[in-house]
């Protein structure tokens, strides 16, 4: 897709976003069928249809410059968004290497990159952005490698360093979290990190990924989708900073429920990195609105029963208490009670 | 949000001696005492030798009169005493500093002590095979306030008041090794002013 | 999600030096010229060779430093008797020739956390140690190596190691009855040191044995142990669900077997380490022989599973779930 780099978006404030009708039609709903309900869903990341969200590696879209400046508000306030443990040097190569190196030969209109030996040099057209470094040394780029290369790239980043037969929790990259905190979780195991989730441990979910993680190989990323619902187009909905975002969540009404509901779904990615046998795991995130989704009519229908069916124990968690029912009547009238096609294309 | 049942709460078994190291390094808060007391009783039982234990013991009012002269006379190479756990941490610090690999760590006292204890050993790399440890005392927690990161001491509620940014705080049960302090999240951010009753619950 | 082959990729044989009577070096290159996947130290690839009757998958560790990605090195010990690749590599791969391997994999990692870090290798056991001592060289973290050879003949790598690393490598010659203090050496090292082994099994055990004795816990020792798929007896094979009975002879592996019967089986380290190709055995009349290091010893005593890669069956009928 040649998307149309918007650039003015917001998401905060007057949350001045939106999705155009292409970002509609490869928005990646969550409900592959009518009923959610956890599930070991990986798969291996490799290219998808072309135009799909998961057409390369890391997408860029329409959103890209209004996500990566809400990023930079993010970080003034709140500069522990980005921390690395001093083990993970190794890492924080093996992930700027992965990124430019995906995000130039992908969208080679909007970004570049040039070796010569170790001496490269950056070009991000969208942001206006070039560099000259030395690979490997830190003292030649204006922030750490994981900092500079992931305030020019969509979606969270977290760096897992493998040991004792475990993942621990070590880099990252997180300003657009789903209620978690990287400073808070930094240095945890892989069980300890998802310890808030529920029903997932009783599924025994986190022993098999782990299980499943510690023998990712190189150049066999996976991938799986996870959703949860957001309250206006707001991309940091982290603990940090929920004195902020947590009353949006008692401004729904029947009335403003279309705009203000938001689903919203990560498309995380897994990466062994090279150099430091480290894991990359990557969350990019979509937004789309009620209305906006329902413009697409098995999606409405699919999604209808999806929210009206959900386990109540995941309604808590994804925090939808004060407003699911107002999301699942207004979606009501749309769903007719025909099946929906499997899969979760627009049809 | 899932407040209770979060698996990241450490879980404390009872100590014993972990017969595999060399080296048996003990530290205890207040009622910590008896648990060491044990331990040390079960050394001798299973031969470790004398030569080889250590103790470093917080005198607290906690624990009783008896247990404290216990203490005094354990039977170890080395009792060390300290009248607050700062003294105690420095000196635990400086003796890893010299300690060799073999040795063992046992920790015992309330959790919040024994986090503290237990990030000094993890910047020495003492991993979780070389630390044993057992809860005892009070249960009150070191809570993290996740929006201004300021540490609250001795919280007995499920609720409790940040001593950094005031806001009310519910005490989660997810924990972080390396603040050493359960998570403290804002109750009424949703809808100010919307408390739950205040309970005593980690008493 | 199935775990079938991993993707291969082509290189080519560039140079090939015979440096102790029985170990050959190779270097590879990239047949298309281009840049090698990085790699971390104490990684091994997977070297698949086209033999006129079958197919060799032998892991074999990357020597050649991580830094340098022109080209891969490997050392090849001739294994006698043999089952057949170390054999291929060392009488039918010459210059020039096109080899496939696989993506590289670490399962014998340098701890990011330790605070110091002492190596043991022996005999060609260093292939899997000298990469990571360049990765340690990069770093500010103490390590010093102990590599023990037979003599100076095979003392292939020595000077290498001594010319990179200095005063940090130590050589000792069995010929010259030069001994590793193993025991006096983990006997007082400082907290948060880890302790690195590769060489032949007694080593690895006694350095395994020596630590534990001294007091270390298990996170703090690491060995590299590529089990050698063991010649055994012959027997058959029902694979349940592919519906296919197969013979597995003497020279090869269960693993191979299923391979080369066009069946797509999960496989990591084809060593006996990773547990990626752990298999349910549905069925046996006769007994199991484990020669792998992951199951523990009541899941071996079980009968219950099987690790195709080095674990092979002696009787009548073995049927797994396939």
């Amino acid at each position: 897709m040649s998307a149309v780099f918007k650039t003015d978006e917001t998401f905060r404030g007057d949350f001045k976003y939106s999705n155009s009708p292409a970002a509609i039609r490869r928005f990646p709903l969550p409900f592959v069928e009518d009923k959610y309900m956890y599930s070991v869903n990986i798969e291996p990341h490799e290219a998808g249809p072309k135009g799909s969200i998961m057409e390369f590696q890391f997408d860029v879209d329409e959103h890209y410059i209004g996500e990566c400046r809400d990023r930079e508000i993010v970080l003034k306030e709140d500069p522990l968004r980005y921390q690395a443990l001093p083990h993970m040097m190794s890492a924080q190569w093996d992930v700027l290497e992965l990124l430019m190196d995906s995000m130039s030969r992908d969208y080679p209109g909007q970004f570049s990159l040039s070796k010569h030996g170790n001496r490269w040099t950056w070009h991000n057209k969208l942001l206006g952005i070039k560099d000259e470094f030395t690979f490997g040394d830190p003292s030649t780029l204006p922030r750490e490698p994981l900092d500079y290369i992931t305030r020019q790239a969509q979606g969270d980043f977290v760096v897992m360093d493998q040991r004792d037969g475990d993942l621990y929790l070590e880099a990252g990259m997180v300003t657009t979290p789903a209620d978690w905190s990287m400073d808070f979780d930094l240095g945890m195991t892989f069980k300890e990190w998802h310890g808030p989730v529920p029903l997932a441990h009783e599924l025994n979910v986190f022993d098999r990924a782990l299980k499943f993680l510690l023998n990712l190989r190189l150049n066999e990323p996976v991938r799986r989708l996870n959703w949860t619902m957001t309250v206006n187009p707001r991309l940091d909905t982290s603990p940090e900073f929920y004195p902020r975002w947590g009353s949006d969540r008692a401004t729904v009404t029947p009335d403003n429920v279309a705009d203000k509901a938001h689903v919203r779904v990560e498309l995380q990615g897994l990466w062994r990195l090279p150099r430091s046998n480290a894991v990359l795991f990557g969350v990019r995130c979509y937004l789309i609105s009620i209305r906006e989704l329902a413009t697409i009519p098995k999606w409405a229908r699919r999604t209808h029963r999806a929210l009206r069916d959900l386990h109540p124990a995941l309604v808590d968690y994804k925090g939808l208490t004060r407003y699911r029912d107002h999301v699942v009547n207004w979606l009501a009238p749309l769903d007719d009670g025909s099946p929906t096609t499997p899969g979760n294309s627009p049809e | 949000m899932l407040i209770r049942g979060i698996k990241s709460k450490p879980v404390y078994t009872p100590l014993a001696p972990d017969l595999g190291g060399r080296t048996h390094l003990m530290v205890g808060f207040g009622v910590g005492a008896e648990p060491l007391a044990r331990l040390i009783a079960d050394c001798a039982l299973a031969g470790v030798k004398k030569s080889s234990r250590q103790l470093l013991y917080v005198t607290d009012k906690s624990a009783s009169p008896e247990m404290r002269e216990a203490m005094q006379n354990a039977d170890v190479e080395q009792v060390r005493l300290f009248s607050d756990s700062a003294s105690l941490l420095t000196q635990f610090e400086a003796i890893l500093q010299a300690a060799t690999m073999g040795t063992r760590l046992y920790v015992s006292g309330p959790e919040a002590f024994m986090g503290l204890v237990m990030r000094i050993a993890d910047r020495f790399n003492l991993n979780r095979d070389e630390i044993r440890a057992e809860e005892c005392g009070s249960p009150a927690r070191r809570v993290h306030c996740i929006h201004c990161r300021a540490a609250t001491e001795d919280v007995t509620t499920n609720i409790v008041q940040c001593v950094g940014c005031q806001r009310w705080l519910v005490v989660r049960d997810h924990y972080s090794r390396r603040l050493a302090a359960y998570m403290g999240v804002m109750i009424d951010a949703e809808v100010p002013g919307e408390l739950p009753p205040i309970e005593e619950v980690f008493v | 999600m199935s775990r079938s082959h991993s993707h291969t990729f082509a290189v080519t044989v560039t140079a090939i030096t015979q440096v102790t009577p029985l170990i050959k070096h190779f270097v590879l290159k990239a047949s298309d010229g281009s840049q090698l996947p990085a790699f971390s130290g104490g990684s091994h690839v997977i070297v698949v060779m086209k033999g006129a009757s079958r197919v060799h998958r032998n892991p074999y560790s990357l020597l050649s430093s991580p830094s340098d990605l022109s080209s891969y090195e490997i050392a090849v010990r001739r294994a006698d008797p043999t089952r057949g690749g170390s054999v291929f590599m060392h009488d039918h791969v010459t210059v020039g020739m096109q080899l496939e391997i696989a993506h590289p994999v670490n399962l014998f990692q340098l701890d990011k956390l330790a605070r110091k870090h002492v190596l043991f290798a022996g005999g060609v056991g260093i292939t899997a140690i000298a990469a990571q001592l360049e990765d340690l060289k990069m770093g500010s973290v103490h390590y010093e190596l102990h590599y023990s050879v037979r003599g100076p003949e095979h003392a292939a790598f020595a000077d290498r190691l001594v010319k990179r690393h200095g005063d940090r490598v130590r050589i000792y010659h069995d010929s010259a009855d030069q001994r590793i203090d193993i025991e006096g050496l983990v006997a007082a090292q400082p907290l948060g040191t880890h302790v690195y082994v590769c060489g032949p099994t007694p080593m690895i055990d006694r350095v395994i044995a020596s630590a534990r004795a001294a007091g270390w816990a298990n996170s703090h020792i690491h060995w590299e142990q590529f089990s050698a798929p063991p010649v055994g007896e012959p027997f058959d094979v029902f694979l349940q669900r592919s519906n296919i009975t197969l013979s597995v002879p003497p020279d090869q592996s269960l693993l191979e077997a299923i391979e080369d019967a066009g069946i797509d089986a999960p496989y990591l380290c084809r060593g006996g380490v990773c547990g990626e190709c752990k298999c349910r055995v549905l069925e046996v009349d006769g007994v199991l022989v484990h020669n792998d290091n992951y199951l523990s010893s009541e899941e071996k005593a079980s009968g219950a599973l099987i690790m195709p890669c080095v674990s092979r069956a002696q009787g009548k009928k073995l049927v797994i779930d396939l």
